[in-house]
């Protein structure tokens, strides 16, 4: 097992040790599990609803209509006015908000006002509201799910081709190597942009079809280092004894070769996520990436850079970015130390 | 070795080739290319002209007859199959002759030669600024490695790297320009810029290019300062520095008579990859601070469909990333007499 060996045991010691890159991931786990559970957090439906002796839990529940509550409608019930009427009412009814009790599509318009609105605490709008008045923590939050997902999607099919084509590359070399050489060259000089302009033209692009797009362009830079460190490992003496003991292909690369390399690969991992999360954050500014309402990052930065007056919309943004990518890279750099610890002679 | 290099430069051709004839065939196939747009501006005209009246019909009707259309396609060059029309185009681009922009009417070479001093501009500030700083930087926090400066510059680096050039620009302009109002919103120059003197003139470029250039370098200086770094580091632990040491040497000599000039090579060799960056720019940055470079033409040629000019950017920008690619190999050739390419 993996987990046992003695050197894997090290590397997650010696990692635990660089302080910046363990709080990080502490840090980076804390994000990621808020953000898988934001209905909990980030909702316009309550956490828990008593009415008339029973008790109602909306969140992940099928939608409830107004009816249920006693009110005039039979379209999903209006949690925050709910809770007005009841606290107006008194009684035993209560009704239980999440701590931001705005969905990231509603639009929280007033009367006589426009938005954006800057942050307020008591309109629970910690972060402020965007150009149509959609919370901007709500949209920052939900935004962080949609682009951490993409980018460990990502990553899984970079990595699947990566991985695979660069290993036959450096292993078969040759007329094979030097084919998909020049295909490389050919692909990584196609316009990435004009590509995804004009799927965009003929489909919107949905997650899983951005995400193919992106895996059509991404898989080049991880190939490439795969082909370099597999034509390394190959040339070792120990690959040369176990094929003289009998070994196949196959065996040779995936007993041999990949766990022999599998540092480099873990140590591309976290720059590749936030390579990821910048790509899909550029395309959704330029207005190339998910359908409108989707909330991301990029749109806020456009909305932030369209309307430079509303500052709060554009640092809440950036802040967020800068923070998750910062706490990403930090990550990258505590794996790197991790698995090629440098020991230098310094003089004095 | 020179025969290795021959032979780089003569797979070059194919590789070029292969590039161009798949966007080229792209452009045949999608759709919104000219011929389009002149039917939507024509049938926008006649929707004008006629008034609300007579919408419907004017809407599902065919403005252009079959042979107008014929006549565009000729025009455009759509009427031949792709390959024919694709040997034509590569003939007249080896002539040197890259076609005329389908929007704007003008050569496509005098549209792209306007840009050129622009990008080149801003990558040769950016380059002269990314190694005045991460040389002297690198050479720095690998003396000291592992002390307080070395930890407080690394994270500071890893901000800047973590942080995408354009993000920075759109905060930096949020903050700088429209809040505080020190600096323009974008831009190379004011309005009154021809009535200005020649000191005032100077000052309002650099005005104009402190916001920019930060944005290109900001993300540059983590890459280059740890290898800098690292290989420092790598040659202060070889033998034949402690050899220097050993003999009697200063450790500052052994550094920049010895170390220094070893730890060089990586760098050096990176040059050649800068070309295609010197030159094309980012859109993205150019697209925040409305900088009209290479990088924006080309975006701005991709949303338009303006084929000539995205076909005549990519032949430029192809063979500036595959020569850049070959002269860094060049590079490592003549620095590291060690290198030996077969």
């Amino acid at each position: 097992m993996a987990v046992l060996n003695p050197v894997t045991k090290a590397q997650l010691r010696r990692f635990c040790s660089v302080k910046r890159g363990f709080w990080s991931l502490v840090i980076i786990l804390i994000l990621m599990f808020i953000s898988f559970f934001a209905e909990v957090f980030i909702n316009s439906r309550a956490l828990v609803v008593y009415y008339q002796g029973a008790f109602y839990f909306p969140t992940y529940a099928d939608m409830i209509p107004g009816k249920t509550f006693g009110l005039d409608y039979s379209y999903e019930t209006n949690y925050r006015e709910l809770k007005q009427k009841m606290d107006r009412e008194g009684g035993t009814g209560f009704v239980v908000m999440p701590p931001v009790p705005y969905d990231p599509y509603e639009n929280d318009l007033r009367l006589n006002e426009y938005p954006p609105f800057p942050p307020s605490f008591s309109h629970r709008h910690f972060l402020g509201t965007d150009n149509v008045g959609r919370d901007v923590l709500a949209r920052l939050v939900y935004g962080f799910r949609t682009a951490i997902l993409f980018s460990l999607g990502l990553l899984f099919l970079n990595y699947t081709v990566g991985i695979s084509l660069g290993c036959a590359m450096g292993y078969f070399g040759g007329k094979f190597d030097l084919f998909f050489q020049r295909i490389i060259e050919i692909w990584s000089n196609i316009p990435f942009l004009y590509v995804i302009i004009i799927v965009s033209s003929i489909v919107v692009p949905s997650f899983m079809v951005l995400i193919l797009i992106m895996a059509f362009f991404g898989w080049i830079s991880i190939t490439w280092v795969m082909r370099t460190m597999t034509y390394r490992e190959k040339e070792r003496e120990y690959i040369l004894a176990v094929r003289s003991l009998g070994a196949s292909h196959l065996r040779i690369i995936f007993r041999h070769i990949i766990p022999n390399t599998i540092s480099v690969i873990v140590t591309y991992a976290p720059f590749a996520i936030s390579g990821g999360i910048v790509a899909l954050t550029s395309l959704d500014y330029l207005g190339f990436g998910l359908p409108a309402p989707t909330p991301s990052w990029g749109e806020l930065l456009s909305q932030g850079w369209q309307n430079m007056e509303a500052w709060w919309i554009s640092a809440a943004v950036v802040s967020a970015l800068v923070v998750t990518l910062m706490t990403v890279t930090f990550i990258g750099e505590g794996i790197r130390e991790a698995f090629d610890p440098r020991r230098h002679t310094v003089y004095e | 070795m020179t025969a290795y290099f021959i032979r780089r430069l003569i797979l070059v051709i194919p590789t070029f080739i292969g590039i161009t004839i798949m966007v080229f065939t792209i452009t045949r196939f999608v759709p919104g290319g000219p011929i389009e747009r002149i039917i939507a501006e024509t049938r926008a005209m006649q929707m004008g002209e006629q008034g609300g009246r007579s919408k419907a019909r004017a809407g599902q009707g065919q403005p252009l007859s079959d042979d107008q259309i014929k006549k565009l396609e000729a025009y455009y060059g759509f009427d031949k199959p792709v390959l024919q029309s694709y040997g034509i185009w590569l003939l007249k681009v080896l002539k040197g002759d890259l076609g005329r922009s389908t929007r704007y009417q003008d050569p496509v070479w005098d549209m792209v030669k306007a840009r050129i001093p622009i990008s080149l501009y801003f990558g040769v500030l950016s380059m002269v600024v990314i190694y005045g700083v991460c040389i002297p930087l690198g050479m720095a926090k690998a003396v000291r490695h592992n002390s307080g400066f070395d930890n407080i510059t690394s994270a500071v680096i890893f901000t800047g790297y973590a942080i995408p050039g354009w993000v920075a620009g759109v905060i930096m302009l949020v903050i700088f320009a429209s809040r505080m109002d020190l600096v323009p919103l974008g831009g190379l120059a004011s309005d009154y810029f021809a009535d200005m003197t020649l000191w005032e003139k100077i000052k309002d470029v650099a005005w104009h290019t402190l916001m920019p250039l930060l944005s290109y370098v900001i993300g540059a200086f983590t890459v280059m300062t740890l290898l800098m770094k690292n290989t420092l580091m790598d040659n202060l632990a070889a033998d034949y520095v402690r050899t220097a040491i050993a003999k009697g040497l200063s450790f500052k000599q052994a550094i920049f008579r010895h170390a220094l000039r070893n730890s060089l090579i990586p760098i050096a060799t990176s040059f050649g990859n800068n070309i295609s960056i010197l030159l094309m720019g980012s859109f993205l940055i150019e697209k925040v601070f409305n900088i009209d470079g290479m990088g924006l033409l080309g975006y701005e040629s991709i949303l338009d469909r303006d084929y000539p000019v995205v076909m005549g950017i990519l032949v430029i920008s192809s063979l500036l990333f595959m020569v850049g690619n070959i002269l860094s190999d060049v590079c490592v050739a003549i620095v590291d007499p060690r290198v030996r390419f077969k």
